[in-house]
C-alpha cells in the first residue's frame, strides 16, 4: 500500500501542480507500481466526470421579478449612502467652522475672566482649609485674610487698584 | 454623437463599459444573461435553493457598486463567479459550516475512513445517461462535508490552483491537497455504491 504523501503527490501530477523534474519522477513510479497505477486511474476518472457532469441549475424566478429585487436594493443602498454623505458632509462642516470658532470664543472666556480676577489670588489658591480669605466685591481693593492655626488675620489693602 | 447600444446584441464588454458609466439597462442585460450560472454556483455551494437566491442578489448588488474597479483581466462573468464565491465563503464561515483548519483533518491525516476503500475501477458510470449521471453527481456532492465539497467545486468547477484554493478558504496548501483527495476519493466510492447496488 503507497503512503498518503505518495497518494497526494499522484494527485499534484494529475492536477499539473508539480514541477517538470518532480512530474517525471511521479509518473516513472507510477508506471512501475500496480497500486499507484490504479489509484491515479481512479483520482482521473473521477477528475474527468465531475468537470464534465456539473448539475445545471436555473434561478426559479422571472427576469423582470428578479431585476427589480436587484434594482430596489441598488437604490435603497445609493440612497443610503447619499445621507450618510450628507450627514458626513454636516459634521465635516462644523468640524472646519464651528469647532475652531467654538474654541474661539472658549478662549474669549478665559481671557476675560482671568483679567477680571483680583490680582494676587494666584497666591492664595495653595492655602488649605484651616484658612479663610475673604474676599470682598470686585469693585473695593483689599482682602483679608485669617488663620485659626496660626491666630493671625491680615488686611491686604491694594492702593494701585482704581 | 454615440450610438445607442442593442442590449441583446451587444458583446459583455460592450455592457460592462455602458454599466460603469451608470447604464442600469446594460447592467440588467448583464444580470440576464448570467444570472443562471451565478445562482447555480450559489447552489452547489451552499445546498440551499432560497440561501443562494439571496446570496447572488446580493452578488449582483455587489458588482454594481464595485463595477469601477473591474478592469478587465478577467471575463465579466469570472468576476462576477469570484464575487458570489467569496460571498458565499463568508456565509459558510459565518454559519460556522466551513472550518479554516479542522480536527477532521487530523484524522484524515492519520487515515480517514476513505483511504481504506478499495480503488473503483472500471468506470461505474459506464452506459449511464448524462442527466441521470450528473444528478448522481450532484446527490454525491451533497454528501460531503461543506469543507471537501467547497475544495472540489473550487478545483473542478472553478479551475483554481491549489495556492488559489487555499488563499480563499484560509488554510494551508496541504490541507487543500489533503480535502481533495478524500472528496474525489469520496465521490468515487459513492458512484461506484449506486453501481453495485443498480446491479443487484
Amino acid at each position: 500500500m503507497i503512503n498518503h504523501e505518495t497518494e497526494l503527490r499522484l494527485q499534484a501530477y494529475l492536477d499539473g501542480e508539480l514541477s517538470p523534474g518532480e512530474a517525471k519522477a511521479v509518473e516513472d513510479f507510477s508506471n512501475s507500481d500496480a497500486d499507484a497505477r490504479s489509484l491515479f486511474e481512479e483520482l482521473k476518472l473521477t477528475k474527468s466526470l465531475l468537470a464534465e457532469n456539473e448539475l445545471e441549475v436555473r434561478l426559479p424566478e422571472s427576469r423582470g421579478f428578479y431585476w427589480s429585487k436587484i434594482q430596489r436594493q441598488i437604490e435603497r443602498e445609493e440612497k443610503g449612502q447619499a445621507s450618510e454623505q450628507a450627514e458626513t458632509a454636516a459634521t465635516s462642516w462644523w468640524l472646519r467652522f464651528l469647532a475652531p470658532a467654538a474654541a474661539l470664543v472658549a478662549l474669549a472666556v478665559l481671557v476675560v475672566v482671568a483679567l477680571r480676577a483680583p490680582k494676587g489670588a494666584e497666591a492664595l489658591v495653595a492655602l488649605d482649609d484651616s484658612h479663610e480669605i475673604e474676599t470682598p466685591l470686585e469693585e473695593t481693593s483689599s482682602f483679608s485674610f485669617q488663620s485659626e492655626a496660626a491666630g493671625m488675620t491680615v488686611v491686604w489693602v491694594d492702593s494701585h487698584r482704581e | 454623437m454615440s450610438r445607442k447600444l442593442d442590449y441583446p446584441s451587444a458583446a459583455d464588454d460592450a455592457l460592462v463599459k455602458a454599466a460603469q458609466k451608470a447604464d442600469m439597462q446594460a447592467f440588467e442585460e448583464l444580470v440576464a444573461r448570467h444570472r443562471d450560472k451565478i445562482y447555480a454556483r450559489a447552489v452547489s455551494m451552499m445546498r440551499n435553493e432560497e440561501e443562494a437566491a439571496d446570496l447572488s442578489q446580493e452578488a449582483w448588488v455587489k458588482a454594481w457598486q464595485r463595477l469601477k474597479q473591474f478592469q478587465g483581466e478577467a471575463s465579466f462573468v469570472t468576476w462576477m463567479t469570484r464575487i458570489i464565491i467569496n460571498l458565499c465563503l463568508d456565509q459558510l464561515r459565518k454559519q460556522k459550516r466551513l472550518r479554516a483548519e479542522s480536527i477532521e483533518q487530523l484524522d484524515e491525516e492519520s487515515g480517514g475512513v476513505e483511504r481504506q476503500m478499495p480503488v473503483v475501477t472500471p468506470n461505474p458510470t459506464e452506459r449511464m445517461e448524462r442527466g441521470e449521471l450528473r444528478q448522481r453527481i450532484d446527490e454525491a456532492l451533497g454528501k460531503l462535508s461543506c469543507e471537501h465539497r467547497t475544495v472540489l467545486i473550487l478545483h473542478e468547477f472553478e479551475e483554481l490552483e491549489y495556492k488559489e484554493i487555499a488563499k480563499r478558504m484560509q488554510c494551508s496548501i496541504g490541507t487543500v491537497m489533503s480535502r481533495l483527495f478524500y472528496a474525489r476519493r469520496k465521490i468515487a466510492a459513492l458512484l461506484a455504491g449506486w453501481k453495485r447496488e443498480e446491479l443487484r
